[in-house]
Order: structure tokens, then sequence, then C-alpha cells
């Protein structure tokens, strides 16, 4: 390697490869760094106000979370269905079913949409869904349209009220016999509502196996349900014997 | 609507953050395929009837999900509405600005209104979280409001007092601020004695409880906070233009036209039918004078001051009695115009008027502007105007798109005339000190008085002869009618008129011109150009991170570049007075980012580069497009990160959210664990923070 065109200053030949040239530095012939270092930027602190807007942010999704809507595609749990696909999925290492598993949250997959105590403004839903919003309301049974639409919301407005009420004092009823756990007063609640459904909503083969393993009547499968349950609306008339089925 | 890569990504993230992944799977279908039917959507979103049907009518509920029947096959269609589900990213905002409109009841209707997605006011009155002032036994949202107020009081513990002080500055209201927080020690005290020998105290209570949702929803209504739900809210816009051009043209003067009146008139009675179905818009119902109700009134803490002050007192002193009284009226200061609780009516559908929100969302961003270049005292008078503004302005723009720069008009706001601006003003706020002495144009002062004035100033002035008790008098006067035959009160407000003109016409000048002054027959108005000021905003942040990118440098080249238009190379550096080595690192840069570009001009046939004219130039509205699509690929980044460190805390997060140790953690959970949740609610917190700034940024590229 000629050095024609080096400086002729008074640097030896081979001056450039000196370790006491540089200590702590790369060598001129060290390959060029792939990323070239940089300030790694810091967030701000949160002001006062922001902090406030992300507290409502964050409660505003709690409510959500807790409310009815809430549901996730795959609940991963060794009582899911043999052979589906959350089966499939199941984590083993902690999915395994354990005793404080009963106060893990629980989630739906399916919005739970009717008798949550809320009206639904039938005329702005699409006509398919209304038999989702309203389990009640039977599309064969008239064709025309408007009509029946007003009618039908009318009544069915009349009825879900009824039914709330008779719904609120049946939890209340089933918790004070269950022996008052304040905790999960709600979940109890409703854990009884899915069992009720379980007769008729779902057929589920290995329901009792199941409840052999666990030893108990926890059915996380069914803990919530998408409530549109057909029992209580077609015995709308025998809503109170409803009611005591929930005790037992 | 087609949506860009990030803002399909981010709008899914939300939802799945908010609602959970049924929603979002679905969400995401929709947007993949746009418009689908039922059996499609079953088809591509791989899930079953039930989750679909139950899944669609609680996202419709929520407005995130479009459908529309066809009259000609009868088929039901669904498309996402990406609009509502963005917003579900900005609520956090709208409810702290409702909280600090309207107090924290105001806040608690319009989240239960959130939450329900709409609602129908007889719904409303029936549930029970509404039913109180303060919150009470309402299940889940109690122990997640305890374990917030744990968490920040573990976080920061300054941070109620902070935030006291803060809004006390920020709303020169340390009155109504400070009884609300002896509202709040109260309100405990309340609860401790209900079971004690105060029996007319919780009748009180009782009596005052059902009262305020009415009046606050009609407050909220006349702000224009919440809208009347129609049909067409619930189809997307297209088809909702689609329907109405079809009802425009079967009208019979329509079909009489021809040719290019055709075409114009059409376009117009489609505009005018489009707007007449969409159009939810109550505040005009509820206006009380022109001006909207609970409003919190500036000169009505002015006037409360002393009795107040009275007030606190009594309280201090165990009289527990007017407690309920005092809930009351500090909540809603509008006892004067009215206290009305006379029910809505109740069949009255509503939800978030997100337009609304963005206009006053706009207007605290004017406000910022106006504190950063301005004393406080003229940002405050600035934010009274706006207020003002507000009221009278529906939604930021006409178009639903922003302009391109240079082909938009300007759009100005109504303009405010000065004494309307003075009555809302609170009158204790000191306007003279902030100003270089002047003299009032009004020959009726007396020189005594001036020099008075110049002296001292006025508010000094009264406390200094200690005559409170006139002094308080005045503005009691003042609030009854502007113009009081007292002659003191006279030359108040003409003083203060001028004063307050001088403050505006202050923030009148370049380079900002925050508002502009008009003179109808003498009479002094002031308004406001919001497509200038929102151009500006636009500037400023593309400037911001232009300096923070590429360096101070860079900021120039890109103001030369803006202010001059196509440069070549020699002409910018001979005015940005920059090394020719800098400028051209400088600007190869910024053109690798995307901020600047390179225009070649030919000189000839042949395109040869020694003959061609290379421009430099700088297009703000394509750098605001792609900053806004940076923009949401940042946010949608940031939620993902948030959903990651949640997954790799997923063991202990979910045992903190057991339903037995949720709302008792300190009785569960060990120190360590606390200190834990504490770090995870900060990180969770900064997280969410970042995602509002960068939603800010979004909001003035794409919304302001």
């Amino acid at each position: 390697m000629s050095r024609f065109g080096a400086k002729k200053g008074n640097r030896a030949p081979g001056a450039e490869f000196t370790w006491d040239a540089d200590p702590g530095g790369v060598p001129d012939t060290a390959p060029t760094p792939l990323y070239p270092t940089y300030v790694l930027p810091y967030a701000r602190k949160l002001s006062e106000k922001e902090q406030k807007e992300v507290d409502y942010y964050r409660h505003l999704r709690e409510r959500f979370h807790e409310g009815p809507y809430y549901s996730v595609l795959d609940v991963s749990s060794s009582t899911a269905k043999k052979g589906s696909a959350a089966r499939a999925n199941f984590d083993p290492f902690h999915g395994m079913p354990s005793y404080s598993g009963r106060y893990q949250k629980k989630r739906r997959t399916i919005p739970k949409i009717a008798n949550i105590g809320r009206d639904y403004e039938t005329r702005f839903f699409p006509r398919e869904l209304w038999q989702t919003i309203m389990p009640n309301f039977h599309p064969n049974a008239s064709i025309d349209g408007y009509n029946a639409q007003t009618v039908l919301s009318g009544l069915k407005r009349g009825f879900e009220d009824d039914e709330d009420e008779e719904d609120e004092s049946t939890k209340r009823r089933a918790t004070g016999a269950d022996g008052g756990d304040a905790e999960g007063e709600a979940n109890e609640g409703e854990l009884l509502d899915g069992d009720e459904d379980a007769e008729e909503e779902i057929v589920d083969d290995d329901f009792e196996d199941d409840d052999d393993d666990m030893g108990g009547d926890y059915n996380a499968e069914q803990y919530f349900d998408g409530g549109d349950d057909e029992y209580g609306d077609d015995g709308f008339g025998d809503g109170g014997g409803g009611g005591d089925e929930d005790t037992y | 609507m087609m949506m860009s890569q990030y803002a399909a990504e981010l709008c899914a993230l939300l939802i799945e953050d908010q609602f959970g992944d049924l929603f979002a799977r679905i969400f995401t279908t929709l947007q993949r395929y746009e418009r689908l039917p039922l059996p499609r959507l079953k088809f591509y979103s791989r899930l079953t009837d039930r989750q679909l049907q139950h899944g669609l009518a609680a996202m419709i509920q929520h407005h995130l999900v479009f459908h529309f029947t066809s009259l000609e096959d009868g088929h039901t269609y669904y498309a996402a509405n990406p609009h509502a589900a963005y917003y579900l990213v900005r609520s956090g905002k709208i409810l702290q600005l409702v909280e600090s409109r309207l107090g924290e009841y105001a806040a608690r209707v319009m989240e239960t209104i959130m939450y329900l997605g709409h609602a129908p006011i007889k719904h409303l009155e029936t549930l029970p979280e509404l039913r109180y002032l303060k919150t009470g036994t309402s299940g889940g949202a109690d122990t997640t409001v305890k374990l917030e107020g744990t968490a920040a009081d573990a976080d920061q513990e300054q941070v109620p007092d902070d935030e006291n002080e803060f809004e006390q500055e920020l709303d020169q209201k340390p009155v109504l601020e400070e009884e609300e927080e002896q509202q709040d020690v109260d309100f405990e005290a309340e609860v401790v004695e209900m079971n004690g020998a105060n029996g007319d105290h919780a009748a009180d209570v009782g009596d005052n409880r059902p009262a305020p949702l009415n009046s606050t929803l009609k407050a909220l209504a006349s702000h224009g906070y919440i809208l009347r739900v129609k049909d067409a809210h619930f189809q997307s816009p297209e088809d909702n233009y689609i329907e109405a051009h079809k009802a425009a043209a079967n009208r019979s003067d329509i079909k009489l036209l021809k040719g290019k009146r055709l075409t114009e008139e059409l376009a117009n009675k489609t505009d005018e039918i489009m707007r007449e179905r969409t159009e939810g818009d109550l505040s005009e119902a509820w206006m009380v004078n022109g001006l909207p109700r609970g409003l919190k009134r500036k000169s009505a803490s002015g006037l409360g001051d002393s009795e107040a002050n009275n007030k606190r007192h009594t309280g201090e002193n165990g009289i527990n009695g007017d407690h309920g009284y005092d809930d009351d009226e500090n909540d809603w200061s509008e006892d004067e115009d009215g206290f009305d609780s006379s029910p809505m009516e109740p069949g009255l559908v509503v939800r978030v008027n997100y337009n609304k929100f963005d206009v006053a969302l706009r207007n605290a961003r004017f406000v910022e502007m106006a504190e950063a270049n301005a004393p406080p005292v003229t940002a405050e008078i600035y934010e009274t105007f706006l207020r003002r503004v507000e009221y009278s302005t529906k939604k930021c723009r006409d178009v639903t798109d922003i302009p391109r720069e240079g082909e938009e008009g300007e759009q100005f706001s109504i303009p405010i005339e000065t004494y309307k601006i003075m009555s809302d003003l609170d009158p204790h706020l000191e306007l003279s000190s902030c100003m270089g002495p002047s003299k009032p144009p009004t020959s009726s002062t007396t020189t005594s008085n001036t020099l008075n004035r110049r002296g001292k100033r006025p508010l000094e002035n009264g406390h200094g002869n200690g005559i409170n008790g006139d002094h308080y008098d005045d503005n009691h006067d003042d609030d009854n009618d502007h113009f009081n035959d007292h002659i003191d009160g006279v030359d108040n407000q003409v003083s203060r008129a001028y004063e307050v003109n001088q403050h505006l016409s202050l923030l009148e000048q370049a380079p900002n011109n925050l508002v502009s002054q008009v003179n109808l027959s003498g009479v002094v108005k002031w308004r406001i150009g919001f497509r200038g000021l929102a151009r500006k905003l636009r500037h400023l942040e593309i400037e911001r991170l232009v300096e923070m990118r590429y360096g101070d440098v860079a900021l120039r080249v890109l103001r030369v570049l803006h202010a001059k238009g196509k440069l070549d190379e020699k002409r910018l550096q001979e005015i940005s007075l920059l090394p020719f080595k800098d400028l051209r690192q400088t600007l190869s840069s910024m053109q690798t980012g995307g901020f600047v570009d390179l225009q070649e001009v030919p000189k000839d046939a042949q395109r040869q580069p020694s003959k061609t004219i290379f421009l430099w130039y700088f297009d703000p509205d394509r750098v605001s497009s792609t900053l806004l699509e940076d923009t949401y690929k940042a946010m949608s980044r940031t939620l993902q990160r948030i959903k990651f460190e949640r997954a790799q805390r997923r063991d202990f997060l979910e045992k903190t959210e057991r339903s037995d140790i949720k709302g008792n953690e300190e009785r569960w959970l060990s120190e360590g664990e606390l200190e834990q949740l504490r770090r995870w609610r900060a990180t969770e917190a900064l997280l969410l923070g970042v995602v509002a700034r960068l939603d800010d940024m979004v909001a003035v590229f794409r919304d302001f």
C-alpha cells in the first residue's frame, strides 16, 4: 500500500495503527456502526390535567370491561368443549383450574344483550337483529313491517321492566340463600343464571364429567351466557317460578 | 370509507382495548371488506351467528357499526364506523372538559351516556348511579373509583391540591373550586352523619338528589355536548348522501330543471335534506337568553364571594344543615336564571356530540396559544370570548376534509360584542395590572379618579377604602343589568370595556392573529377566523417536529421555503444565510423525512441534469397528511406496547382483577405487590398520556 496520498507531515508510517493515539476510540479500520447512536427521547411527565384525562379514560374503560358487552373470542380453559378451538388453545401453565380460580375474572364470549335492564330503541336497529335485542320478538308473527314494530316495541318495554324487577328480586333472594357473600353477590347471581340457561342453550356433552372433576357446581363455560334466555320470555307468566329455581 | 392501514389498525386496537376482541374482529372484518351483509360477514369473520348478532347489536348500540337496509333487495348491510371508533380515545379529554365546565356530576352523566352508547332520557332517569350527587353504591364503578383514588394518591400525593391550584389558575374561580373541595369533605361528613340525628339534613340531600339530573342534561344539551339521535346517524354518510340525493331528485321542482342548473340545485337540495336528517342539535332549544344553562358563571362566583365565605365558616362551625343547599348552589349557580328541574322529553334519545367537543377542544388549543404569548389575564379574557363563540359554533368546519392550503376561504365565527365578553368575565379580575398605564377614552372620568386608577388598581381601591359592602353591591347590580345608572358603575364599565378591548387587540397582533376586530356601525365586535388559526396550529405542529428532528437550521430553511415558495438552492442559500454544506445536509435529510421535496424543471427536451433547474419546496398539505399517518402509527404502536406490557404482567394483573381482591387491594396484596400495581398504573398512565398527546396532534391535522 503506497502512501502517495499521505500527508507530508511528520507522522510515521503506521502511526494510524498505534494504540495510544485515541484511547477508547475505535480504530479507523473498524466497521462503521450499523446504527448511529441516538438520544432516547423520554416522555414528559403527565400534567395534572393529563393525569385526570387518563383517569377518566381508564374509568370509562373499566366500566366497559365490567359491563355486559365486553367479550373476548377465546376463553381458553380446560372446561372448553373437546376438539373445539378453545380447547386447542388451552394454556397448560395458567389454565389449570384451581380453587382461587373461582374468583378469577370471567370473560364473556358473547355480549349480553337482552335483560340487562337496558331498553333498546328498536327503531335504530336493523330488523334482522330485532330478535337479538328482544328475544320475545317473533319475526314470523307479522310480516308487515311498521305496525308490528311499534306494537311489539311498546309491549316489550312493559315486559322488560317487569322482568328486570323480578330478576333483581330473584338475585337478591338467591344470594341471601347462599349466605350473603358480599363480594360475589353479583357474580353468584349471574352464575346461577348461567346454570339455568345451560339446560337449553348449549348442550354440553362433557358437562357431567367436568362437574365430577372439579367437584363443584362451578362451570366456567356457562358462567356468562349470552343471556337471551328464551326461558324467561316464554315463561313470562311463571317468572316467579324461575326465581324459585334460582335458589335451589 | 377507505382508511389507511394504520388508522384502521388503531381503530381496531382501540375497540379491542375497550370492548374486547370480539368487537375488534367484527370491526376489522368490516373495515377490510367494507360493507357486508350478515352471511358474508359471517363467512369472512369466521364467527358464529350468535356471536355476530349479539356483537353487531351491541356495536350498533355504541355506534361502532353503521347499518343500512336496502329497499331494493331487503338486505341489511353493515359497515364500520371508524369515526366513532377513533373517538373512543378522546373520551378522557371530553370528560375532563365537561368536568371543568360543568362540574363532576355532569362528567358522570356524560360518562354514563358514553357507557350506554346512546340512551333515552327516561332510561337515564332510572339509573341508580345518577341518582346521587356523589358516587353512591353502584357496584363496579364504585370500586374502580376507589382504586383510581388509591393509585393516584400513591403516585403523587400532591395531586388533588395541585389540581385545585391548577384549576384555580386556569379558571380563576377560586371560590367555586374551594367550595367543591369543601363539598368533598362535607360529603364524607354527610355519610358519617347519615345515621346520626341530623334528620333534616338527610332530607335536604334527598330532596336535591333527583334534581340535578334533569338540569344537568339540559345543561349538556344547551352546551351542545349531547345531541338527539336520529335514524340517519346509524347509516354511513355515503348511504345518507345517496338517499338524500334520491329524495332530492324525486322532487317535482327539481325534475323541471335541466343541465347545469339541475346539478346545482340538486346538490343544494341534497345537502339540505342531509342536514335536515342528521341534525340532532339540542342546544338552541335549551338555551336561556342565548346562554347555555348550568353555566358556572364567573360573575356569580364573584357575587357569592362574601356569602360563600360565610357559609364556609358556618360549615366549619358544624352547622351541617346547610350542606344540601350548599351542594346545590355550588354546582348550579343558576338560581337567578330559574332553577329548572322539569324533566326533558322522556323519549328523547341522546348521545355524545363529538363535533361539538372538537370545537371546544380546538378553542382550548387557541387558549393555550394565547397563554404562550400573552399575560394570563389576556388569556382569560380570550377564553371567555371563545366560550361565547363556542356556543354558536356547531362544528369545526363545513367540509369533511381539510381544504388545501391556499384554497381555503376564511371562516369566521359570529362577532361578539365587547360588553357580552365583559358580562361573562369575573368582575374581580384585574384587567389593568398587565397593561401599561393608559387613559381611557371617557371624558366623564374625573382627574382624581384617573389618578387613582393609575396609582392603584380599582379593586384595591375598593378594599383600601374599606367599603367592601358597597363594592359587592356594585357588582351585584352589574350582574343584573349591564349598564347601571350609578355613575361609578358607568365609569367602571366603560373603562373595563376599554381594557377588554385593549387586551383583545393585543391578541389581534401578528404573528398569531388570534382574534380580529370588526367595526360595524360604531360598535366594536370581535370574531375569530377559524381556518387561518387552524392552519397556524398545523404549521406550528410541523415546525415543532422539524425542529425536534432536524434542528433549528432545518426550521429556518423550512420557514424560508414556506414564505418564499419554490426556490433553487442558490437562492435559498442567499435568503437563509447558511453555508452550502449545512444547507445541503439539512435539505437532504429533510427530503428523506418527507418534509421538503425537489422539483426539476428541465430547460431543454433532453432533460440533462446540467441544464435543469432544481427547485426545493415545502408542501404543507402533503406533510400534514404524512404526519397524520405517522401519528396514527405511533398511537397504534403505543397501544400495542400497552398490550405487550400487560401481557408481560398478565398473571399479576389477573390476580389484581380477581373478584375478591378488586377493591380490597390493601387487604389482600402484599406491600411489594401493591408497589408493583402502583408502578404498573403509572406506566400505563404514561403510555395512555402519550396516546392522548398524539391524539392532540391528530386533532390538529385532521379535525380542526
